[in-house]
Order: C-alpha cells, then sequence, then structure tokens
C-alpha cells in the first residue's frame, strides 16, 4: 500500500524569497528524517507579497497552510513534527 | 557544496537595496545610510562591534560599486562620492576580485592549535615528535611556537587525545593555483598574476570578504536612466536557477528593460558544429588530443600556469562569444550584456569587444527582486528561439559539451572522451600530465566548476535543484524543436 502524502509545504518562489534562501529549502526532501519520507508534499507558490512588508521575513513557506518566516529547512521540519493534526504524536 | 550562508544573503540583500535605492532615484541621497539600516545598533554585533559591523557593509558597497578596495586614498570619501562614480563606469583593469580588507578576518598564521581536550600527558608524544621544536608545556599543557611551526602536522597525528586542531584558511585552502596568501599584517591578498577568477575563494569565505567588482548599477543606470539600448544573452545556466519555466525567465528578464534577449544556447549551435569539425581536422592531423575551450577559468588557467596545454586547446569561439556576435549582427547598435553564472566570464568578456556588460545570476536575481518582477507571474509566452538544440542547453552542465559533440558526430566515428569536472589541485596534476603524456582519450572536457556552470560561483540555487530545473529546461527546448 502507498502511503499518501499527508503534509502540504509550498515554498515560496517569489524572487526575492528565491534569491535570499528560498532556491535551499527545495532540498526539503532529501532532509526530511526517516518518521516524515513519503508523507510530505513540497510544491512551489508565486509571490505571497511578504516581501512587501520592510519585515526582512524572506524566505517564507507555508506548512498546511500556516506561514513560516525565514523559513530554514530545519524550521519547515520542526513544524511538520509538532504540528496538532501530526499523526506521529 | 553549498553556497548559503548569511555572507551570501548580505551581498545580495545590499545589491537589492542599492538597486532599489537606484531605481527611485534615491542612490545618492541614501546610499550612505545603508550600512546604518543594515546594521542597526545591537546588543549582539557579528564582529566585535557595531561600527566595525557598518565599516564591512561600506567597504562591501565599495567592492559592489566595482571598486578596488586597495584603491581606497581617503578613509572619509562617502560612498555617495563613489556611486557618483559607479553610475558612469568604472575603468575597467582586467581583475574582477578585491578583498575587502576590512572583513577579512585575518585568519590563523599557523593551521595547528592545542585545545583545551590536551590532558598534558607525561608521553608528549607532541612535543618530542616536533622537528621544529616548536611545542612547549605550560601549566601542564601543550603550546605552539609559531614562530617555529612549519604547519607539518606531525604532532596532530602524534597526540593520542585528538587535543590538535587543524584550522584551515578556507580561501587559501579553495584557491586551486596558489593565487591568494597574506600580506605582512595577515590580510589577504589576491595575485592577478596567477588568479584564475575561479571565484572558489569569494564563495569559501564565510565573512565574504572576497568581493567581484560588479557593474551592475552602471548597467541598469544606462537602461532606465540613459535609454541605452541593450541586448541581453542568456546563459544556458540561468535558466536552472529560478523555479519557473524558461520562457517566463527569459520574458522576466526582458521586462527589466532590455530590449532583446537571446539565449547563448544559440551561440552553442555553432560552438558545437565548429568545435566537432575542428576535432575531426585535429585528429586527421595526428593530434594525441584535443581540450574544450569555453570555460574561461580553464583557459586563464593554461595562460598563466600550463602554456604546455595550450597547443592543445579548441580554437572555436566560446557560445558568448558567437552569441555576442550574432547579438552585434542583428542588433548593430545595441550593447551587449552577457547574464551568467560565471565570474570569469567578466574576464573573458574584458578582452572581447563585442560584450559591454557582464551581470551575474545574483545579480539578475537582486534586480528582479528589486523591480518586483515575479517570475512565476510572468508571462509563458513561446518566446524560445526555433533552432536551439536541446544539447546546446545542456552545456551548462558538466559533460554537456561531450554530449553536444557526439550528438552532431555520426556513428562511425569513434571518438574516447573525459571529463575534467572541476579544477583542483589534483585536477591540475592530471591536466598538467597530459602536455607530457597523452592522455588515452582523444577529447577532453574541462569545467573549472565541478557539475559545470550551474554550479558556478554566482548562483543561487544549489547543485541539486538546478539539475533538476536544467533538465527541464532541456525538456522544454525539445518540445519546441521536435
Amino acid at each position: 500500500m502507498l502511503t499518501k502524502p499527508t503534509y502540504k509545504v509550498q515554498i515560496c518562489c517569489g524572487t526575492m524569497c528565491h534569491i535570499m534562501g528560498g532556491a535551499e529549502l527545495h532540498l526539503l526532501h532529501d532532509r526530511l528524517p526517516d518518521s516524515l519520507k513519503g508523507k510530505v508534499d513540497v510544491e512551489g507558490l508565486t509571490c505571497m507579497g511578504k516581501c512587501n512588508t520592510g519585515k526582512n521575513e524572506h524566505p517564507c513557506a507555508l506548512v498546511n497552510g500556516e506561514v513560516i518566516e525565514n523559513a530554514s529547512i530545519q524550521k519547515i521540519i520542526t513544524k511538520l513534527l509538532t504540528t496538532h493534526t501530526n499523526d506521529l504524536l | 557544496m553549498t553556497y548559503y550562508n548569511n555572507a551570501v544573503i548580505t551581498k545580495r540583500e545590499l545589491l537589492v537595496r542599492l538597486i532599489q535605492l537606484l531605481d527611485n532615484n534615491e542612490l545618492l541621497d541614501r546610499i550612505d545610510r545603508i550600512p546604518v539600516e543594515m546594521r542597526p545598533r545591537t546588543n549582539s554585533p557579528i564582529r566585535c562591534c557595531v561600527h566595525k559591523d557598518r565599516a564591512v557593509m561600506k567597504y562591501k558597497i565599495m567592492a559592489l560599486l566595482g571598486f578596488n578596495i586597495a584603491d581606497e586614498e581617503d578613509e572619509l570619501t562617502p560612498l555617495k562620492e563613489y556611486a557618483k562614480d559607479a553610475l558612469k563606469g568604472y575603468t575597467q583593469n582586467g581583475n574582477f576580485l578585491t578583498v575587502v580588507d576590512e572583513a577579512c578576518s585575518s585568519c590563523v598564521q599557523v593551521n595547528y592549535t592545542v585545545s583545551n581536550l590536551c590532558q598534558g600527558c607525561e608521553g608528549r608524544p607532541c612535543q618530542v615528535n616536533c622537528p621544529k621544536d616548536a611545542i612547549m608545556v605550560i601549566n601542564g599543557k601543550a603550546n605552539i611556537d609559531h614562530q617555529k611551526c612549519v604547519n607539518c602536522g606531525i604532532c596532530q597525528k602524534a597526540c593520542p587525545f585528538h587535543a590538535i586542531a587543524y584550522l584551515p584558511v578556507p580561501c587559501e585552502e579553495s584557491c586551486p593555483v596558489k593565487a591568494i596568501r597574506k600580506n605582512a599584517d595577515g590580510i589577504e591578498e589576491i595575485d592577478f598574476e596567477k588568479c584564475i577568477h575561479c571565484g572558489k575563494c569569494m564563495t569559501a569565505c564565510p565573512f565574504g570578504a572576497i568581493s567581484e567588482k560588479s557593474q551592475i548599477l552602471n548597467l541598469y543606470y544606462n537602461i532606465k536612466h540613459q535609454n541605452e539600448k541593450t541586448v541581453a544573452m542568456v546563459a544556458p545556466a540561468i535558466l536552472s536557477q529560478f523555479k519557473a519555466s524558461s520562457s517566463q525567465i527569459l520574458s522576466s528578464i526582458k521586462a527589466i528593460g532590455f530590449d532583446h534577449v537571446i539565449e547563448v544556447a544559440e551561440g552553442a549551435n555553432l560552438t558545437t558544429k565548429n568545435e566537432t569539425q575542428e576535432l575531426l581536422e585535429r585528429i586527421e592531423e595526428g593530434a594525441p588530443f584535443m581540450t574544450t575551450s569555453c570555460c574561461p577559468s580553464y583557459a586563464e588557467f593554461t595562460d598563466k600556469h600550463a602554456p604546455e596545454l595550450k597547443p592543445f586547446i579548441s580554437h572555436t569561439p566560446s557560445p558568448m562569444a558567437y552569441t555576442a556576435a550574432l547579438a552585434k549582427e542583428r542588433f548593430p547598435d545595441h550593447n551587449v550584456v552577457f547574464i551568467g553564472p560565471c565570474l570569469a566570464k567578466r574576464r573573458e568578456a574584458f578582452k572581447h569587444q563585442d560584450i559591454d556588460y557582464v551581470i551575474t545570476t545574483e545579480e539578475l536575481g537582486a534586480l528582479l527582486a528589486a523591480l518586483k518582477i515575479d517570475i512565476g507571474q510572468s508571462e509563458d509566452s513561446n518566446n524560445i528561439a526555433k533552432d536551439i538544440m536541446p544539447e546546446s542547453r545542456g552545456y551548462a552542465a558538466s559533460g554537456g559539451v561531450t554530449t553536444a559533440i557526439k550528438s552532431v558526430l555520426s556513428s562511425d566515428h569513434n571518438i574516447s572522451t573525459q571529463l575534467i569536472d572541476g579544477i583542483d589541485k589534483k585536477s591540475i596534476r592530471l591536466l598538467k600530465s597530459f602536455a607530457k603524456k597523452a592522455p588515452a582519450s582523444a577529447f577532453i572536457e574541462v569545467m573549472a566548476c565541478d557539475g559545470g556552470c550551474i554550479n558556478g560561483p554566482v548562483n543561487v540555487s544549489p547543485l541539486k535543484v538546478s539539475q533538476t530545473m536544467l533538465k527541464k529546461a532541456i525538456q522544454e527546448v525539445e518540445q519546441v524543436c521536435c
């Protein structure tokens, strides 16, 4: 039986996020811990407008729709592991 | 290997801020505020204090404006004065790197250091095996005398507690041709008699102390405020750097204000055709082997370090050179801008009269971000030239030139090939040996960056992401042409 992806990670591919570290986030799949392998769906998003706030929030990502500012791979993984809908808890 | 670190992000943020100010006509009024805005008063400065951090910012900006830090005459000259000159365009001297001495942390002179793991043992193998008598035990702990130490590393191997650590100097260690060394003050200096502009020191330094001299402000000023007519030549590697289709990337580049956009892959078509011809002719004449010539860092390496290889280098011009000729032919009164992932291309373009500006992937990204051009939302128009061969886009990855040449060779030619993937100390020894004893392969592809241009020093995406995106870009052109 195939495990269906349970979590959706959306990475902002707007130019500002992309050059300020967003490009690295696309390596997420390779860095996932075993418990999350095959359960995470990664996709790209066009600019969410976060770069206009002047607050240096880039790069941004969404985990199950929730915004992660100054995202890093580790931050996303932590979020995935602690999210309420997590069936691993 | 990954390039991602905060020093890289600082450089990109500086680029974005500079372009935004220029775009809003505020550059001269506000440029001197950038160091203060980016390094506000804080309890946790990066270096010793906020003033040092700001001074580092100032000199990084100066380098991005195209100046040699060493040429500073008066420390009180504000950035505004430099910016004025930068907009006019700086006089290039053919060297495109500069050490931001304020940022250089003057890493260790001696590479070995005794850590607090030292147990002060009775055996003291570090001390008794040191050939220079450089180790003294003070208060029950080994100490290395920097005047005597010659960096042989025997003490480190001898210590059973692993208490002696090796501390590298990242820029020196990454340089394949020993072109960067400390001066008397411990600050790094680049020897341009040796430098091949591979950019490895620049990406290796975690203080961001080695900067390239950029033309970006001069170019954007001329496009926006002087209405200069320009043609952008887009290297195939650029198409691997952003998460969008290649036609979206090309139309975003046009949206910056370039009058025309040409893919360098068009020139690569010609390189493939003529280089294959040249290879066959050379083999006919009995030449033992031929190497590629399109990597400018490799070309500079043979000029400066291995003239014995020069008879074996292809004379076929690079895709950039062919594309520049195409650009000048199609748009005679336009200035030509090369957009690529490469530092050494600045050097190649400097020697080439048809190319007026070179900007990098990072600078392109900063331009698009500053002007709020979102690639993912730009027009996915049908703007890909019909005659581009898929293999021509493939030049951007190691092995791409070989694949392209094989694709046009007829099957009765059985030519063996070899790839030198990245110029480092080991591959330099191998390359030099070819001049003495011909290699087993007749065609050698040499790429200064391991992975090829998609792993260039001024790119924005990690290699693995770039590889996937380049494959997509190649498939897109396959669909257009077939």
